[in-house]
């Protein structure tokens, strides 16, 4: 636990005058006490199947039934009509004349706008150096070969062989399948927006670190910017910013800070104070404090938080190029479009490999330990930057001679895009789904849906509001039903059942398959290991890819969506069940070993009560992949908030689509909250904190 | 050397460390009064409760108490680490709660060391950083404070280990560094807490030798805690007992063991091995005219527990003399009977 | 280490100026009927071949005569509104079906300039490839088409044929089937690219499949195909229910069978770059022109700066027409 003197808990200890009010507040934030909540949930349970079964019988009246809304969708069978077109509270509109005045009247748009000029400036630099072209210097582009000794060299002076070889193999990668200037131009955007988000998260998490206010004002933000959907902002991006490729690197930005924020937040939060005191101690200025002993310390939050940043600006290279982002992403687009699966394929794994060896490399460079007292000559302390100066301009020199390695000839034609063409293809005729389909939207989707659709709103409300006071007492009940009546009243409620239906049961299908992979994987430490490098690599492989080779084997319906959803949400789920039981203590372990326990028991008495809390988290993060991903499967053709979303966008909608984002995101905020809060207090429960 | 009639080094009057309320609140709440209701409220922890203490230059002031009784708290206040909620602190004359931002980082670049009962090693710098640390806040050249952490490493005898991180280094290597640490700047004023708690017993014994060596040559003024008895007696010039936050009692180790001021004190020290607290001049008799005295005298500063065995033997009294080779009282080998048996049994026996 | 790895960065950047010196741009004679040769020419580069094509091409000759040229990928419906604000300079395609309605809203609100219409038409309707008409006597007629639905049926249609539409938001012709009385129902994929899968996967599977589809468009190379014959678009047919065949009901037609394809243009466009923009409306696409783009790029698989350089190549005296014809 926390030793004395911690600032942040003198801050935080009850004030005086809400000590009367302790035990009101332990109902108002703890909700039902563990034993009663059977109980409660029976109670609550019959209250939600009365209201539902009074509908039949026009018990409920229509305004409790149903509030007005933008679309409505009579039958399955029968196409999207735009009947009642007026919500009951405009919020859309509200929003967006908000923003056009934000924008116009109080002429927010010369910041935006410089600063987008700026970073187009700045883009156009580095573009410049790693691949020439007329702007920024007018530098000409560098051969590749000298790209190649680069990776190969910083790689083996940060860590060794390995990343050495994965930095060189991903730089030939790029030459040899023809990418090489769509990878340079993705490259100088991660350059300028990779470190601008880890400077704008340290920057914030530190803020936040020093005052409770704007910790308070600035985390639900960032809750709701984690979880709306890319292309709902993307349209107030293109609003504030314009488009082009530097406001690809915005919305980049706004979507990789969050994490890098809230990483940093915690790990200085978590920092023992006796060292904060140690440095006080030793008579460190803030600054000094700040910078020598706090950001230090919390370097491995920091770390995970770099990761995070990296691997959120690789996923959004796809997306980001619907605002006009150039590079790999743009380019899958464009071959997804054609149809050319396989030379998707080919980039989505450029794409992960550039995430694989940035992630190498950012990691290595933070671990690299300082000798101090190695009073080494010049030549050795700057070794590796010698060979790095002599190695490049080896290749300069030799590029000069043999042109082939100054450029790759852009018809070298080497390509294994036309394997996995056929691989598809082959997949697609032989794996007959037709009665597998059949089953799936006659007897399970089709029903699910309409029954969702059929329950009145109001008893959605009272359930969801329900599960929010047995676990949270009133406050979670009070959020909860905050968000779900936004939705509501916006006028979207149908299209965000439809949302939710695709997303419970995308998250079913990622429990039942996922969670037993995880622990089939977590049995050995080989296989764990194995599990934790593919759920990297799926995780960058960019989502879109999915989607075509599912329509091409399910065809055009929600039963398709649903299937690259799973796809890209399973992910979390096999992630966290493998951590979860990894992270079991080993006196647990040895405990148990003593106690004579077999394989099942120690599975079921051990492993999974210990992990539950974990594995729910991973859960929770299932469902919140599957809200993201929901969105993007409107690609295939979904009548939910995707759809919507997406016309919202191409008709620059900034109201409706930022509604409709905020919808999005409180549908996922409210599972979040919920089972964070039990995650929580499980674990306090298990002592696992 | 505890009674000098210069200024004390380190004076705090009526001081109250309570966690649950800022100093500010209280200002608001009761004109910065302490109101003993605020106690009784969930909540609030009174950590350091009307504490007041002097610590003259060069003594060496031990706290004891149990745990929680708000011994580190109350460091933390001398060395401002903490605010406190109410009372005043002086050191050297200058008030201390008084003292801007810039002159406390002055003041603890050039005066204060303090060892972490947690170690509080900076976990992203090996041994020689972490050492060399408050020296480079303090702006010295490299090559210098590369030295002079190299020379505080051979002192705590971690040789080798320079290059080491502390996840690398077992408990007690780890608390070494930090009392290396804490040295490296040559502070003045010196706060320890527990700093030799996790040491094996040979470490400690070499380490509180070393200190004492040390503490002879440099003379610094030290408050250092510690749970260990036997400890505090081999250091203590004063010790300061304290109970729920309250300092119970201070004064010399004997005078704690022989006239306990509370029921608390004496419990607490109902243990404790009287030969090893007692001098020859606090258990002295006065010497009767004419009386036949032993040829060999002791000091009137000797320990009971060195010269027991000496005057036990002896059938006439044993003389005890000053500084000054006056003889100021006698010994005799019943009374040496009584303190070492029979007072064992505990305050209510005499 | 961050101070060595800023010096190498230093080294490797002193050390490319050094030996390749910084390269001085083009000096342009800036003349006043060119206008601002500084100041980039932006066109808006979309997600199909043709366009981004078309736009490397006018982009190389817009070059040829002197001006600075950038290309920027954008959303082809927001396009429109970054055309207004000047964010882009000029739009080669709108395409009437598909993008008439943010063209005409943004006309409405101002700021951009219709720059003319190319002879090339475009039709956007069912369509069957080659391998479903092969399965049906009498395809592409509708008639005939509504008689065969069972062999487009789905598990989940509940025996109706199935058409693919486009995505919702492209705001087609919705009562159509119920116009015409036909067993089908209508389901919407969610972009071009899902309609491409499920041709694909009709073609794997050899299942029958009729899509929306438009022409010009890499698809005709690809499968063959034609579009399904509807009843022939008229003006009365969309307002007037008892025209045509079903005289309660409006839209018993097909669509337009020649929408236009349109040129738009920034309205700063004329002042600041006069010369291009005469080349702008000048400029005239024919359905072959546009097929053959597409031909370079989907088929023969060429780069689009490499496939316009290849047209530029062969079409001398088309774009010769386009640049240097007498006022
Ligand atoms: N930051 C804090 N916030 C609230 N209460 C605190 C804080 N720090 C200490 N306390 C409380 O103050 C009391 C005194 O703690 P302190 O750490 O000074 O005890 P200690 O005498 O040093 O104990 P130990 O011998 O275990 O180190 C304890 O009851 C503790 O719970
Ligand atoms: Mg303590």
């Amino acid at each position: 636990m926390r030793g004395p003197g911690h600032p942040a808990l003198e801050a935080t200890t009850t004030p005086f005058k809400e000590i009367s009010l302790s035990r009101m507040k332990d109902l108002l934030l703890k909700g039902l006490p563990p034993e009663q909540r059977a109980k409660g949930a029976l109670v609550l349970l019959a209250i939600v199947g009365v209201l539902i079964l009074a509908k039949p019988f026009n018990l409920i009246p229509d305004f409790l039934d149903e509030l007005p809304q933008h679309t409505y969708q009579s039958s399955i069978n029968k196409e999207i009509q735009e009947i009642k077109r007026t919500e009951l509270v405009p919020i859309g509109a509200a929003l967006e004349w908000t923003f056009y005045y934000l924008r116009d009247d109080l002429h927010v748009s010369v910041v935006t706008r410089f600063f987008s000029t700026s970073l187009k400036a700045l883009v156009d630099v580095v573009h410049n150096i790693l691949s020439g072209g007329r702007k920024g210097f007018g530098l000409d582009a560098p051969p590749w070969s000298a790209l190649l000794v680069i990776a190969l060299t910083l790689g083996y002076a940060l860590k060794g062989w390995r990343l050495s070889l994965l930095g060189g193999g991903t730089v030939c990668y790029f030459a040899i399948f023809g990418l090489w200037t769509y990878a340079m131009t993705t490259l100088a955007y991660l350059a300028v927006a990779v470190p601008i988000s880890i400077i704008i998260g340290l920057f914030l998490g530190i803020w936040c670190y020093k005052k409770k206010s704007v910790e308070v004002s600035i985390l639900p933000i960032l809750s709701v910017a984690q979880t709306m959907p890319h292309f709902a902002y993307l349209i107030a991006v293109v609003v504030f910013f314009g488009i082009g490729h530097q406001t690809g690197v915005i919305a980049t930005i706004i979507f990789a800070v969050p994490p890098m924020v809230r990483l940093t937040l915690l790990g200085l939060q978590t920092i023992s104070p006796e060292i904060v005191e140690a440095g006080k101690m030793a008579g460190c200025t803030s600054r000094q404090l700040l910078f020598r002993v706090q950001l230090p310390s919390a370097r491995n939050e920091i770390m995970i938080g770099i990761n995070q940043v990296i691997m959120q600006c690789l996923a959004m290279v796809v997306i980001a190029a619907f605002i006009g982002a150039d590079g790999l992403g743009f380019r899958l687009l464009h071959k997804l479009i054609a149809l050319k699966l396989g030379e998707c394929v080919e980039i989505g794994f450029a794409i992960v490999l550039l995430a694989l060896v940035l992630d190498g490399l950012s990691k290595a460079w933070a671990e690299k330990k300082r000798d101090y007292r190695a009073n080494l000559p010049f030549y050795r302390r700057y070794k590796y930057s010698i060979l790095l100066v002599v190695l490049v301009a080896i290749a300069y020199i030799l590029a000069s001679y043999f042109p082939i390695l100054n450029k790759i000839p852009r018809d070298l034609d080497i390509t294994y895009a036309k394997s996995w063409d056929g691989f598809i293809d082959w997949t697609v005729v032989n794996w007959q789904t037709r009665d597998f389909r059949y089953i799936m939207l006659v007897h399970i989707l089709t029903p699910l849906r309409d029954a969702l659709l059929f329950m009145p709103f109001i008893a959605i409300m009272v359930l969801v509001a329900g599960v929010g006071l047995l676990l949270g007492g009133y406050y979670s009940a009070l959020l909860t039903l905050g968000f779900l009546l936004f939705i509501a009243l916006a006028g979207w409620w149908d299209r965000a059942m439809i949302t939710l239906y695709m997303v419970l049961f995308s998250t079913f299908i990622c429990i039942v398959v996922g969670i037993p992979l995880g622990l089939w994987s977590a049995m050995r430490e080989k296989r764990a290991r194995t599990a934790l490098f593919w759920c990297d690599t799926f995780q960058t492989f960019p989502s879109f890819i999915y989607i075509i080779p599912a329509i091409m084997l399910f065809r055009v319906n929600d039963f398709t969506a649903i299937m690259a959803v799973v796809a890209y949400a399973m992910v979390p789920a096999v992630r966290y069940t493998v951590e979860g039981l990894k992270n079991i203590p080993p006196e647990l372990h040895e405990a148990v070993t003593m106690a004579g326990c077999n394989k099942r028991q120690r599975l079921l008495q051990l492993q999974l009560p210990v992990a539950l809390p974990h594995i729910m988290l991973g859960v929770n993060q299932t469902v919140m992949f599957a809200f993201s991903m929901v969105i993007i499967a409107a690609f295939v053709g979904t009548i939910d908030l995707g759809q919507s979303i997406f016309k919202a966008l191409s008709e620059t909608a900034l109201g409706k689509g930022v509604t409709l984002g905020l919808c999005v995101s409180f549908m996922a905020l409210t599972v979040d909250h919920l089972v964070v809060r039990w995650a929580r207090e499980r674990r306090r429960l298990l002592g696992l904190d | 050397m505890n009674t000098t009639s210069l200024q004390p080094v380190i004076r705090c009057q009526t001081l109250y460390k309570i966690f649950g309320i800022t100093s500010d609140q209280l200002q608001k709440d009761s004109q910065g009064l302490i109101d003993p209701s605020y106690r009784d409220r969930q909540g609030v922890v009174t950590a350091v409760d009307n504490v007041s203490l002097d610590v003259s230059d060069g003594e060496l002031l031990v706290v004891m108490g149990l745990s929680g009784s708000g011994k580190s708290t109350l460091v933390r206040c001398l060395s401002r680490l903490i605010e406190p909620t109410s009372g005043s602190i002086e050191i050297e004359g200058n008030d201390l709660l008084a003292m801007s931002e810039k002159e406390l980082i002055e003041l603890r670049r050039n005066k204060m060391g303090m060892v972490f009962q947690n170690f509080a090693l900076l976990p992203h710098k090996t041994v020689l950083e972490n050492i060399a640390f408050p020296l480079q806040m303090r702006g010295m050249k490299r090559a210098e404070f590369v030295e002079r952490a190299m020379k505080m490493i051979a002192l705590v005898g971690l040789d080798e280990k320079e290059n080491s991180f502390p996840r690398e280094l077992s408990g007690g290597q780890q608390q070494r560094v930090g009392i290396a640490r804490s040295l490296a700047v040559e502070p003045d004023i010196w706060f320890l807490d527990e700093p030799f708690s996790a040491l094996d017993p040979l470490i400690r014994k070499e380490m509180q030798d070393e200190f004492l060596r040390l503490q002879s040559m440099l003379k610094k003024t030290i408050v250092f805690i510690t749970h260990d008895f036997d400890e505090a007696l081999k250091l203590a010039d004063r010790i300061a007992i304290m109970y729920h936050g309250n300092i119970e009692q201070i004064g010399r180790p004997e005078d704690i063991v022989l006239n306990p001021a509370t029921e608390y004190v004496a419990k607490f020290t109902s243990d404790v091995p009287r030969e090893k607290v007692l001098t020859a001049g606090s258990v002295m008799d006065e010497r009767k005219e004419q009386e036949a005295l032993a040829s060999k005298s002791v000091r009137i500063d000797d320990l009971v527990e060195t010269i027991a065995e000496y005057v036990l033997g002896q059938s006439i009294p044993v003389p005890v003399v000053d500084a000054q080779d006056q003889i100021v009282g006698v010994l005799h080998q019943a009374r040496m009977l009584e303190i070492l048996f029979h007072e064992r049994a505990g305050p209510s026996g005499s | 280490m961050s101070r060595k790895f800023t010096k190498t960065l230093g080294a490797m950047v002193a050390g490319t100026m050094l030996a390749f010196g910084a390269s001085t741009g083009q000096a342009g004679t800036t003349t006043a009927a060119l206008g601002d040769v500084d100041d980039p020419i932006i066109i808006p580069v979309h997600n199909w071949s043709s366009q981004i094509a078309m736009s490397h091409a006018v982009g190389q000759l817009l070059e040829k005569i002197g001006y600075t040229v950038e290309y920027t990928t954008t959303d082809s419906q927001a396009v429109y509104e970054a055309l207004r604000v000047g964010d882009v300079t000029l739009e080669l395609e709108v395409w009437e079906g598909s993008f008439a309605t943010a063209f005409n809203a943004a006309l409405d609100k101002g700021g951009i300039l219709d720059a003319g219409t190319h002879d090339a038409v475009t039709r956007e309707e069912w369509w069957l490839p080659d391998f479903t008409i092969a399965k049906c006597p009498g395809l592409p007629d509708w008639e005939a088409l509504n008689a065969c639905a069972e062999m487009f049926a789905r598990p989940d249609s509940g025996g109706k044929g199935v058409y693919v539409d486009g995505p919702v938001e492209w705001l087609h012709d919705l009562d159509r089937i119920e116009a015409l009385g036909m067993n089908f129902i209508q389901i919407h994929a969610g972009g071009a690219a899902a309609l491409w899968a499920e041709l694909e996967s009709a073609a794997a599977n050899d299942e029958a499949v009729v899509v929306f589809n438009w022409s010009p468009n890499f698809t005709d190379a690809l499968y063959g195909g034609a579009f399904v014959e509807f009843p022939a678009f008229h003006d009365r047919c969309k307002t007037d229910a008892s025209w045509g065949i079903n005289p309660n009901m409006t839209s018993d037609c097909g669509s337009p069978a020649g929408g236009y394809l349109k040129k738009a243009a920034w309205d700063g466009m004329p002042r600041k770059w006069p010369a291009a923009y005469k080349a702008l409306t000048r400029i005239n696409f024919t359905t072959n022109m546009v097929g053959t783009m597409a031909m370079f790029v989907d088929v023969d698989e060429m780069e689009h700066a490499d496939a316009a350089a290849r047209w530029i190549e062969e079409n001398e005296e088309v774009w010769s027409a386009w640049l240097y014809a007498s006022q």
